[in-house]
């Protein structure tokens, strides 16, 4: 079992609110964002535009996990890069060695409210209790993993059903992440990436990551066109509960 | 330049930002301290100074030690890093500061009270061992990170453990000029050498930073031509280099200056030392996340 | 604890995302799409940060009454009461002085509430109601109902026909973010694994386009131009849909001799494209059918809009892509029927229409609506119709062309009320400021245009301080000036409107939505009695009217034309030579709502400040660097924005975002001048029809500003 996810290139329109949701699912503060656009518009001399939705990629062998001097981040069975909140000393060494910029250090200003010296908002109260973030340790994407557990734990599939996918693939509305067991060949994400020539962020630094990329053209999807089904088609990560 | 937005990031040219900006500025004391400290242990056993052992130990014990504790995001929490030597350098570091701290009290003791003995000579190996492992593995440290290519170096250590030792030649000198244990003649010809290989060899790693990756290019224009250019011309050049080895030159020439002309050379050259590191931290710049499109 | 999901409808942007919300001891701890909707459980970044906006520090929590000079910013907070009695006193007032005309009931672009706005000012008596419609939507609807007689024609993203568009044209168009007008980019966005054709028409490049089977890369303002070529080649190819031609539509040789004159050569020298690429995108449309045009309302914000919307309309004509799945539909209503029914049932009488400003100059576009520049030229030269302006959401001080005068027009208003979330410049410069809730906060049913469903807003929390739902706001109001087509609460008038469905409105609050989908649409409706016995369309000709009959009759060419948009290198080479640059705005951003969401953190982090894109070469000709605060200028004034060097766009056009201002500057003005295009653009040149001011095609000049300037 190792979790992972296709972040489909043709797709994703920049909305950001992969982003958003990861904010609310985990209520971040204000000055961190867990996954991140780049959205390669800038400074570049070829006109083409890509939006690149990442996050942490849950490496198989991940850097950040062999420079924690603690132990706080670590690898769980099944692929998920975590941190241990309560372990990790905040030397930062893992926000360094990442190649891919994937982790935060919670300093304070980065954790100041959203509206700083005003109101501290009723959502942040209850963030502070459900979901409390401690300044001077480092954080990152972690995969949904509450959702994850929550939902296998009743039977779930993660990637299949809503309530054990993560909150940013839930949410996108271009259907541009899939989410799914990259070991189960026979998985939705392990077929996109066979047949679209999935790829990962700089494989020469031989991290493995468990998200991939794939960037196909849009059109000639002719066998697709017809449609049987003229009910309302059944609802994507999800239906009904 | 525009404040970064979330989505400009990691297509231009990014630094490093935890390891030098806001209170990462301790961190970069910390790794300066050790390797000064380090340099100062190892040229005070090679003169066997019990004063320039005594500074270097302090310097590593109370500056480095201090600063990289307060660096840390959680400090009470610091002692997890002490038994995880197989994670990393980082870890491996603390522990050769730990084992410093102590090699280096029992060796001074001994070196005091029971010179020439053979538990001294063990514990000067083993202090010594110790304290060249202290001022070279923040080399390690910045050389293990594959997507920063100014730093992915094997120059690197070697570059701040002579940046190291050059410090402790210096330091030396003043404790020679203050009538310490140390012979200054020889200290200024060690520190006379170290500066011209110093010199040579931050040309090298300069060189061939830019010569390895457009990032790594990026990171050596930022030092001669960008943001850091002030700090690498003056600090860098300038003060740690020129500056000391004029004086150096005249003072080997003319056989005799005044002490503080030669003060004046150390302070120029530990702001060097200090310049180096920071622009080595302050320009190490992460390849783009994604290659540009075909 | 007590802990329970709410179902709502999100409508942050035009709308119309399911939501379920979660509350917990009275408090949102969650908010994510509803699966179990038509959107499928996706949202995107402005509704999700609602939950930033309904604890804003800044919103309006009570009415106000302006206590010093206009603009000074001194208020008074005053009761509900005090507020409606202010109101109905003035608006009385008007009426007996001036007549009901004087009084003009304005809103935003549509946010639902729509219907309250024009039922309201009918109640009253009045036709000025002045929205952005003009350049935003309506001049498509009033078209499409000219050519084809009714007046909705949506894209078919759906297959419930049992087939999706082969060729699927972007025009103008960002609906994959825009989700405007409530088609939304997730039915947009899946139907696009069933294309065969992606054509994009647009002067920049998006990560669409960059994918996209051809894309065109237009001078703005020159769609016409494109369009007709492209009848041209199906024409003269033989391409076009035989069948359909003949049988139902009108005027098909008179368009085939008009745009004889639009060659692909001739039409690729207006439009800056390669014949080719037009002879090309021609055929794949007409061969590769059904297909469907997106239109963007970027073709409404030009002063020959109305030709070039017929234009296009001709295009879907001349394929056939009408009512046949896979290409434009017009959708029946939900049991509850059409909306509009709510409003269009107090008629608007003789004496309304004549009081209408605008209503000479504009026959299609201000004969139910007043035209909004010229209420500002009234206003400035003194003699405005219009003496009381009640203002519900909207910026016109942002949004209307020639900011200048619009601010000095606005000044002049008699007695302005403006109901919103925030004191934002438009409620600056107000007499009374009402607050309003957010959509989380109210109770009321949303529909915005594709018309095939409408969904409920079931309030989640209540409304800060002492803030009312629009619905109230208008319902309280018009129980004091026109009782008789007022409910005694808000929810009998929810009832009242879900009456065809034979619901009430509790019912339809537990139900979400009720919509009519799949097989109960119904395609192909000219050839049935639907609209007319025997089959055809609801015109004058009983066809699709290709050549119009009722534009003849109103004075216009009732053939389609291309006209040089009022600013061009080649309508005004003089200007052109100081202005050599054309600069298109609108560019919407993903995460702000036109002027909205620059005071929501989360929102704002994405994007600090106004940006415009320019190709990289035009840049370095005005020593312009990637992110540098930039000038853009033109005759009216000048703005900065900051500089994106972007490939992708033309290296004749800049493209500035539209309607900013800068919440946290002081009031009254918010720094709305620093970086508003329509500082640059002009109200001086119309379209015929619609009196649409060229807001996306006009000339500019940029220079580097110096930071901090
Ligand atoms: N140059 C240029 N000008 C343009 C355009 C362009 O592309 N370029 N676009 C044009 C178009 S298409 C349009 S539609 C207009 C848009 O113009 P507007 O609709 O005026 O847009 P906003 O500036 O967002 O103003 C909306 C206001 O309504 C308030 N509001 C939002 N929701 C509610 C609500 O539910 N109730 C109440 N009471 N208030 C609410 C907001 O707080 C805000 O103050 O601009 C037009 N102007
Ligand atoms: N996120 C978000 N969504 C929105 C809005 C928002 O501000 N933000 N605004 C809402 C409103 S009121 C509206 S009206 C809609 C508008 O939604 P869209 O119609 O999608 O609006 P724009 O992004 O302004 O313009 C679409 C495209 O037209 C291109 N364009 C500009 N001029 C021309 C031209 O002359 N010819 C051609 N062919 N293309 C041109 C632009 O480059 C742009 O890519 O979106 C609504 N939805
Ligand atoms: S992406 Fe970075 S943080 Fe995530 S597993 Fe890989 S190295 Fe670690
Ligand atoms: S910051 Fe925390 S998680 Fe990262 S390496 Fe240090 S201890 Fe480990
Ligand atoms: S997977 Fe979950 S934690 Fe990771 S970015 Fe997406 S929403 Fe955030
Ligand atoms: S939610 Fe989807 S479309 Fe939107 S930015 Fe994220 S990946 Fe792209
Ligand atoms: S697309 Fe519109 S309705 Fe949907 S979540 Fe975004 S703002 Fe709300
Ligand atoms: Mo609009």
């Amino acid at each position: 079992m190792r979790w992972g996810m296709v972040v489909n290139l043709s797709k994703c329109v920049r909305c950001y609110a992969c982003i958003a949701a990861c904010r609310i699912e985990h209520f971040l503060p204000m000055g961190v964002s867990w996954p991140r656009l780049v959205a390669l518009e800038t400074g570049i001399e070829r006109p083409t535009v890509s939006n690149y939705s990442v996050r942490c990629n849950h490496c198989k062998n991940a850097p950040c996990v062999s420079v924690c001097p603690t132990g706080a981040t670590f690898q769980r069975n099944d692929g998920i890069i975590m941190i241990d909140q309560n372990k990790c000393v905040g030397c930062r060494y893992c926000v360094i060695a990442c190649p891919y910029q994937n982790r935060t250090f919670v300093s304070k200003d980065k954790d100041r409210g959203f509206f700083p010296g005003r109101i501290q908002t009723d959502f942040e109260k209850a963030g502070k209790k459900r979901y409390p973030h401690q300044v001077g340790t480092t954080e990152k994407c972690n995969f949904c993993v509450e959702r994850i557990d929550e939902g296998t734990k009743q039977g779930l599939t993660p990637g299949k059903d809503r309530d054990a996918t993560p909150a940013c693939v839930n949410t996108c509305p271009a259907r541009a992440l899939t989410f799914g067991n990259l070991d189960d060949p026979d998985s939705e994400i392990s077929k996109l990436i066979r047949e679209n020539e999935g790829f990962q962020l700089h494989p020469e630094y031989d991290t493995d990551p468990s998200i991939y990329f794939i960037d196909r053209g849009i059109g000639s999807n002719q066998a697709l066109r017809k449609s049987e089904d003229t009910r309302q088609e059944s609802i994507a990560t999800g239906g009904s509960k | 330049m525009a404040t970064m937005q979330v989505h400009e990031w990691m297509i231009n040219y990014t630094r490093q930002t935890e390891w030098i900006d806001r209170r990462g500025l301790f961190l970069w004391l910390a790794f300066y301290a050790g390797g000064l400290g380090g340099g100062l242990y190892l040229v005070s056993l090679y003169f066997n100074s019990l004063w320039g052992m005594l500074f270097g130990w302090l310097i590593i014990t109370g500056i480095k030690g201090s600063a990289h504790l307060i660096f840390l995001g959680k400090p009470l929490r610091a002692w997890r890093i002490v038994f995880r030597p197989h994670s990393s350098w980082l870890s491996r570091g603390i522990i050769f500061v730990l084992s410093f701290a102590l090699f280096g009290a029992i060796q001074m003791a001994l070196t005091r009270w029971a010179p020439g003995s053979t538990a001294e000579i063990v514990f000067k190996v083993l202090a010594g061992a110790a304290a060249f492992a202290v001022s070279i593995y923040t080399g390690f440290v910045l050389n293990s990170v594959k997507a920063v290519p100014f730093w992915n170096s094997m120059l690197l250590p070697i570059l701040f453990i002579l940046c190291g030792v050059l410090g402790g030649f210096g330091l030396s000198v003043v404790i020679a000029l203050n009538g310490g244990d140390v012979n200054l003649a020889a200290a200024e010809a060690g520190t006379r050498w170290l500066l011209v290989i110093n010199a040579l060899l931050i040309g090298i790693y300069l060189w061939r930073a830019a010569n390895r990756e457009t990032t790594g290019k990026k990171s050596v224009l930022e030092q001669i031509q960008g943001n850091l250019a002030p700090f690498f011309w003056i600090g860098i050049v300038a003060l740690g280099i020129i500056v000391p080895l004029g004086i150096a030159l005249v003072s080997h020439l003319a056989g005799e200056v005044s002490a503080s002309l030669i003060l004046t050379g150390v302070t120029c050259e530990i702001i060097g030392g200090l310049t180096l590191r920071y622009c080595v931290l302050k320009a190490g710049a992460y390849k783009p996340l994604v290659a540009r499109p075909r | 604890m007590t802990k329970n999901i709410v179902k709502t409808t999100c409508k942050s942007c035009h709308g119309g995302c399911g939501v379920l919300v979660t509350v917990e001891d009275g408090v949102i701890t969650h908010i994510e799409g509803n699966p179990d909707t038509p959107t499928r459980g996706t949202m995107c970044s402005k509704g999700l940060s609602s939950i930033q906006h309904i604890n804003h520090p800044d919103r309006l929590l009570y009415p106000l009454k302006r206590a010093g000079k206009r603009g000074e910013g001194k208020w008074e907070r005053i009761s509900w009461d005090k507020a409606l009695d202010i109101i109905e006193t003035k608006m009385k007032d008007s009426i007996a002085r001036y007549g009901a005309s004087s009084i003009a009931v304005s809103q935003g672009t549509g946010r639902g509430y729509n219907e309250y706005t024009h039922r309201f000012a009918r109640s009253i008596g009045t036709a000025n109601i002045i929205t952005p419609g003009y350049v935003c939507h309506s001049p498509r609807l009033g078209l499409y109902g000219l050519v084809t007689g009714n007046g909705r024609l949506y894209c078919d993203y759906h297959g419930w026909g049992g087939e999706y568009p082969k060729t699927s044209i972007s025009w103008a168009k960002q609906l994959e973010i825009s989700s405007a007008d409530s088609e939304m980019a997730v039915w947009f966005l899946e139907s696009l694994k069933h294309v065969k054709n992606l054509i994009v028409i647009d002067p920049r490049e998006t990560a669409l386009s960059s994918r996209a089977t051809l894309w065109l890369q237009i001078r703005p303002g020159t769609d016409a131009a494109l369009a007709l070529a492209m009848i041209n080649v199906i024409i003269n190819e033989g391409l076009w849909d035989k069948e359909f031609v003949d049988k139902w539509t009108y005027g098909f040789d008179k368009l085939k001799e008009r745009v004889q004159e639009y060659t692909p050569e001739r039409a690729a020298k207006i439009t800056w494209l390669k014949a080719d690429d037009i002879v090309k995108a021609a055929r794949l449309f007409a061969i590769d059918t059904p297909g469907c045009i997106q239109f963007g309302s970027s073709l409404e914000r030009q002063a020959n809009c109305g030709q070039t919307l017929r234009a296009v309309i001709c295009l879907l004509g001349v394929t056939g892509n009408i009512e046949r799945p896979g290409s434009m539909m017009s959708w029946m209503p939900p049991a509850s029927g059409l909306r509009e029914d709510f409003f269009t049932e107090i008629p608007i009488t003789d004496e309304m229409r004549k009081g209408i400003v605008g209503a000479g100059d504009f026959r299609m576009g201000a004969a139910r609506t007043a035209h909004s520049d010229s209420v500002i030229k009234q206003l400035l030269k003194g003699d405005s119709i219009i003496k009381v302006w009640f203002s519900v959401g909207g910026q016109q001080i942002i949004h209307l062309a020639n900011t200048t005068e619009v601010i000095k027009g606005l000044n002049n208003v008699e007695f302005l009320i403006h109901a919103d979330q925030f004191m934002g410049p438009m409620a600056e410069i107000a007499d009374i400021v009402l607050p309003a809730a957010h959509w989380l906060e109210i109770d009321d049913i949303y529909d915005m245009h594709p018309r095939f469903m409408i969904e409920a807003h079931n309030k989640v929390v209540d409304p800060p301080g002492e803030a009312w739902q629009d619905s109230k706001i208008f319902n309280e109001i018009g129980k004091r000036v026109a009782p008789q087509y007022w409910f005694e609460n808000v929810e009998k008038m929810l009832d009242y409107q879900l009456r065809k469905a034979n619901i009430t409105w509790k019912q339809f609050s537990e139900m979400g939505f009720l919509a009519r989908m799949g097989k109960d649409q119904i395609y192909y409706k000219y050839k049935t009695d639907f609209w007319r016995k025997g089959g055809g369309f609801p015109t004058p000709t009983g066809k699709m009217e290709l050549y119009s009959t009722v534009l003849e009759k109103l004075g216009y060419d009732p053939l389609p034309y291309f006209r040089e948009p009022g600013e061009s290198p080649y309508s005004t080479p003089e200007l052109a030579k100081e202005y050599p640059l054309i600069l298109s705005t609108g560019y919407r951003q993903p995460f702000y709502f036109l002027s909205q969401y620059r005071n929501i953190p989360w929102l704002r982090s994405f994007q600090q400040d106004p940006t415009m894109q320019i190709h990289p070469d035009t840049a370095r000709k005005y020593g312009i660097e990637d992110g540098d605060w930039a000038w853009i200028e033109s005759p009216r004034g000048k703005i900065k924005q900051r500089a994106r060097l972007f490939p992708g766009i033309h290296p004749g056009v800049v493209m500035a975002t539209a309607n900013c201002f800068y919440p946290e500057d002081p009031g009254p003005l918010h720094g709305l001048t620093r970086s508003n295009p329509n500082v640059l653009t002009s109200n001086n040149h119309f379209d015929p029809m619609y009196g649409s001011p060229d807001l996306t095609a006009l000339l500019c000049k940029v220079s580097r500003a110096p930071d901090g300037d």
